[in-house]
Order: structure tokens, then C-alpha cells, then sequence
């Protein structure tokens, strides 16, 4: 799997796709929709859909595609590859969303969960199978969160679509089980293959299973801390295992919009204005010094 | 531009940063072209720096832009404040007036040299140095002229007529730039969403007249005040319902990068 556009910026996001096979324009075609990398607090998340003819589902339940939790790394890299070679039912894309862009999304002013970005991406890819020319007819989708209103708002956005969506829809479907492979290939290769744009020094690879709960990934996390940036962008800032890192081992940091109260010694306005005892000089400056932050100097 | 000022207390050299006209790049090359000096601020009567252009002999005055938690990035130093040095052109006549109206006390028409006498602020004679100075105290002195000596005496009458000007000067300034003179007390970069576009000419005259204020000593400010006819402030405007700021906002802001 060619990664090499994220590996020259891994900052945003990044669309791979297989060529369409001639035959899924064609014939009704059957998307399955899964992700890797939704939980852990290190490198990127990957969205992949995969599809087929419904005549040909059963020669994709054939490659043994499973659950590509129980399959091992190279097995899961092994079935790629008889996807790709037999590549002339079988298409696939993916969007792989960097770390950087989770944090951001999931931290910005206007706050966009993780769940929000998670079903905007699936409704892209399934967007983009279309605009492809792929002659969608169905689409299965595994779920983390609520079915019930997930497959709702799909349904919507693809009325003409028969849209289902479960939990553990890549045990059940063939089509989600092979994008469930698609993304976790993506993703291992990813985080294998990260370019980490800060330099570091005595960079340790070994960080575990990526989990917060793995010990061996935490550990990292507290080994990679930089007091004033924080963790590199490879981590994702917005969980809530690396805020409590920052909280502990970086600096403290003061946010010029905090609340009044945090702020001390800060006299109100007001007292500018009105006469307080009687005053003749020295006094503030006119409101038009005060309101740009102007001051006479008195001394260099 | 940066500049090293070595304050000899060993601490190192602090670096200013400021911002001044382009026309005073040759005089900031040479050695003693701009000099800062501390002179009297004639409102207060406490020291304020200045900035002397040695070459053309112009004035101007220092402000400060200073906020918390900023620093500069000078080069491979890092110079904590964060200040930002304004240099602005001023009108040396504003110095002057302050010692003149001091020597009037003593009711007579003096020479300059007697006039402009600081032993807290001894750069004041720099002063005397300024071209045309002559022409610039017409506006606010009577003078006599003996044995070709000039002396000179405080004149409010004329002093009054030279402030109107400036007024009037400036509010047209004001209105040029769009700035907003309402008795409403905001930042420059609120934008208020029931913005009075009308500035009333009471306001700009006010406005106006409170900025002068800050370059004049106070009785002169009250006088001008009654030679300008300044209304007493009308009613001020209600000021817009204050938006309460969620406790939750904190919880949010601590941590993360």
C-alpha cells in the first residue's frame, strides 16, 4: 500500500483508493464501511470502505476475509494482497485522519467530536464510491456508537442506498470484514512508517499497542513529553490519557480568555473614568491611549 | 528596529523594539543622530522619555503598547516584556508652554534662556536647540524685543486661539480615520452590533479636547474646556447586557496544547 503522500505530510488527511474495477460500474455493488485506530491515543485513524458485485460476495467470502482483529498482521497484509490481485471485482479507498487533525477537530473553539468526524468521513467515502462510478446499492457499516440514529442520518444522506448499519458488522458482512483489513494495514503501516517531523532525540519506537490503558504506551507518552509544546504530533492531544500527561509534566499555562476571577490584580475599567477623590495629576491616559493599550514612556 | 540599550547594571543589554517613521533611518545610523532623553511631561510634571532627532532637531514622544506574557524574538535572544516602543512626531510647543506658564508666575517677560531652566529634567535646553522657534512661541507668547534680546511672556488669550486650532485639527483627523469617539468605553476590536454610526459633533469636540488634555497642565485644560463652550456630558448611553461566561468555559482551557 503506497502511504508515501501521508509520509511527506502527516499533518491533515489523506485519500488512497484501488481503480475501479470495470464490473462494479456496471453491477449492483455491495460497500462495506470500517475503521482502525479509533481508540488509541497515538497515530492516525484510518476509514476504509470496500466493495464488490452482490454477485460476488460469496468469491470474497472465499478469500477467508474475517474479523481482522484475529488475524495477525501478516495474514492481514497476505489477504490484501489477493484483493489486489484479484483486483477485478474488489475496490477499495480510505481516508487515513492524521493525529494532528483529531486534536484539532476534537479541540477547536467549535468543538467537532470524534463521532461527528468519524460519520462525515464515512459519508465522504461512500460519496466518493459514487462519484467514482461505482453502482452502489447497498452499504454496511460497522458502529461504535448508536446504530439506530447512525444509520438514520446515512439512510438520509443516500436515499436511493439500502444502508445498514450494526455493531460488529465485520463478523457479519464479507465486505466490512475486507475493509476492517484495509484500514488496519493502513494504519500499522502508518504508525510503522511515521515520519516525526520534531526532532527528536532518543527516539524510542517501542510505545506499545498505541492503547491508553497499554502501560508500555503510557510510559512512552511520559518519556516524550516536551514541557512547553507538549507531546509530538503524533499523539493525539485531545485524549483524555495525554491531557492528564500535560497537566502533570508540562508547564501551566495561562489562557488569555480565562474567566475574570483567574486573573488577579486586574483593576476594572470603570476606575479610569470616574473621579476618584480629587485627583488633579498624575491620571490615566485619554480613553484613546487606553483603548489601544498605550502608555507614555517614562523609562528605557 | 531593535536597539541595544546597555542599562550598566549588569544584568546585560536590554533590547527595545520600536516603531518610528521611515524618514529617521539615516539619523539612527549615526552615532548620536537620535538621542532619548527625559524630559518633563507637561501634563503630569514627571519625567517621560523623548526622542530627539539630532539631525533635523524634531521631537517626538515615546509611547508604550505593553499587554502580559509577551516576548520578543530578537534574532537568537529572546528579550522578555514583549514592549512595543512608539516614536510619534510632537509638537515641541507643548514642552514649552509648560515652563513658560511656570515662569509666569513671576509676571514678567523673560529671556528664553531663564524660561526653559530644569534642574530635574536638564535636557530641557535641548529645546532651545529646535528651528524655528521663534515663529513656534508667537502662538502663545507676547514679546518684547530690547536691545535685540527677545524676551518673552506667557500669553493664555493666545495660547487658547493656538489650542482651538489644534482641536479643530485634530477632530478632522479623528473623522478621517474613522475613530470612534463615543462616550461608550470599548475595545478597538469590539464591533458592536447596534453600532451608533453617527458620531455626534459634541462628542468629537469632547473627545478631542480630553486628548489634548493629556500634553497640557490641568488649569490650561479647564480653560480651554470653558473657551471651546463644552456642553456637560450628556446622559451617557446604557451599555449593552454583559454576557455571563459559563463556568464550564474553565475546564475546557486548562490543559492541552
Amino acid at each position: 500500500m503506497d502511504l508515501s503522500e501521508l509520509e511527506r505530510d502527516n499533518t491533515g488527511r489523506c485519500r488512497l483508493s484501488s481503480p475501479v474495477p470495470a464490473v462494479c460500474g456496471k453491477e449492483p455493488c455491495v460497500v462495506g464501511v470500517d475503521e482502525a485506530g479509533r481508540g488509541p491515543v497515538l497515530g492516525p485513524m484510518v476509514y476504509a470502505i470496500c466493495y464488490c458485485p452482490l454477485s460476488r460476495l460469496a468469491d470474497l467470502e472465499a478469500l477467508k476475509v474475517a474479523d481482522s482483529k484475529t488475524l495477525s498482521e501478516s495474514e492481514r497484509e497476505r489477504l490484501l494482497g489477493k484483493m489486489q490481485e484479484d483486483g477485478n471485482f474488489v475496490g477499495w479507498a480510505l481516508d487515513v485522519l492524521s493525529p494532528n487533525l483529531i486534536s484539532t477537530s476534537m479541540l477547536g473553539r467549535v468543538k467537532y467530536n470524534l463521532n461527528s468526524l468519524s460519520h462525515d468521513t464515512a459519508t465522504g467515502l461512500i460519496q466518493y464510491a459514487l462519484d467514482q462510478g461505482v453502482n452502489v446499492t447497498q452499504v454496511f457499516v460497522d458502529t461504535v456508537g448508536m446504530p439506530e440514529t447512525y444509520q438514520k442520518r446515512l439512510q438520509q444522506s443516500f436515499p436511493g442506498i439500502e444502508v445498514t448499519v450494526k455493531a460488529k458488522a465485520d463478523a457479519l458482512y464479507p465486505v466490512v470484514s475486507a475493509a476492517s483489513i484495509c484500514a488496519k494495514v493502513a494504519r500499522d503501516q502508518a504508525v510503522k512508517n511515521w515520519q516525526f517531523v520534531e526532532k527528536l532525540q532518543d527516539l524510542d519506537t517501542d510505545y506499545g499497542s498505541g492503547y491508553p490503558n497499554d502501560p508500555k504506551t503510557k510510559v512512552w507518552l511520559k518519556e516524550h513529553v516536551e514541557p512547553v509544546f507538549g507531546f509530538p504530533q503524533f499523539v493525539r492531544f485531545s485524549w483524555r490519557t495525554a491531557q492528564t500527561i500535560l497537566e502533570k509534566e508540562a508547564k501551566d499555562v495561562i489562557w488569555e480568555d480565562s474567566a475574570p476571577e483567574d486573573q488577579e490584580g486586574l483593576g476594572k475599567i470603570t476606575s479610569y473614568f470616574f473621579n476618584e477623590g480629587s485627583r488633579v495629576c498624575p491620571r490615566a491616559s485619554h480613553q484613546y491611549f487606553l483603548e489601544r493599550g498605550l502608555e507614555s514612556a517614562t523609562s528605557l | 528596529m531593535a536597539a541595544g540599550v546597555d542599562c550598566g547594571d549588569g544584568v546585560g543589554a536590554r533590547q527595545h523594539v520600536f516603531l518610528v517613521p521611515g524618514y529617521l533611518k539615516d539619523a539612527s545610523k549615526m552615532k548620536s543622530g537620535l538621542m532619548f532623553v527625559k524630559l518633563v511631561n507637561p501634563c503630569s510634571g514627571e519625567g517621560a522619555i523623548y526622542l530627539f532627532n539630532m539631525c533635523l532637531q524634531q521631537l517626538f514622544e515615546v509611547k508604550l503598547f505593553k499587554e502580559k506574557h509577551h516576548s520578543w524574538f530578537i534574532n537568537q535572544s529572546v528579550q522578555s516584556g514583549g514592549l512595543l516602543h512608539f516614536a510619534t512626531p510632537m509638537d515641541p510647543l507643548f514642552l514649552l508652554l509648560h515652563y513658560l506658564i511656570k515662569a509666569d508666575k513671576e509676571g514678567k517677560f523673560q529671556p528664553l534662556d531663564q524660561v526653559v531652566v530644569d534642574n530635574v529634567f536638564p535636557n530641557g535646553i535641548l529645546l532651545l536647540k529646535l528651528p524655528g522657534l521663534e515663529k513656534l512661541l508667537h502662538h502663545v507668547t507676547e514679546e518684547r524685543e530690547i536691545d535685540n534680546k527677545k524676551y518673552y511672556k506667557y500669553s493664555k488669550e493666545k495660547t487658547l486661539k493656538w489650542l482651538e486650532k489644534k482641536v479643530n485639527q485634530t477632530m478632522a483627523a479623528l473623522k478621517t480615520n474613522g475613530v470612534n469617539v463615543s462616550t461608550r468605553v470599548q475595545s478597538i476590536a469590539f464591533f458592536s452590533g447596534d453600532r451608533v454610526s453617527t458620531d455626534k459633533e459634541e462628542d468629537y469636540i469632547r473627545y478631542t479636547h480630553g486628548l489634548i488634555t493629556d500634553y497640557i497642565p490641568k488649569e490650561l485644560s479647564d480653560d480651554l474646556s470653558k473657551y471651546l463652550r463644552l456642553p456637560e456630558p450628556s446622559a451617557s448611553l446604557p451599555n449593552p447586557p454583559s454576557k455571563k461566561i459559563k463556568k464550564r468555559k474553565k475546564r475546557l482551557s486548562v490543559s492541552g496544547l
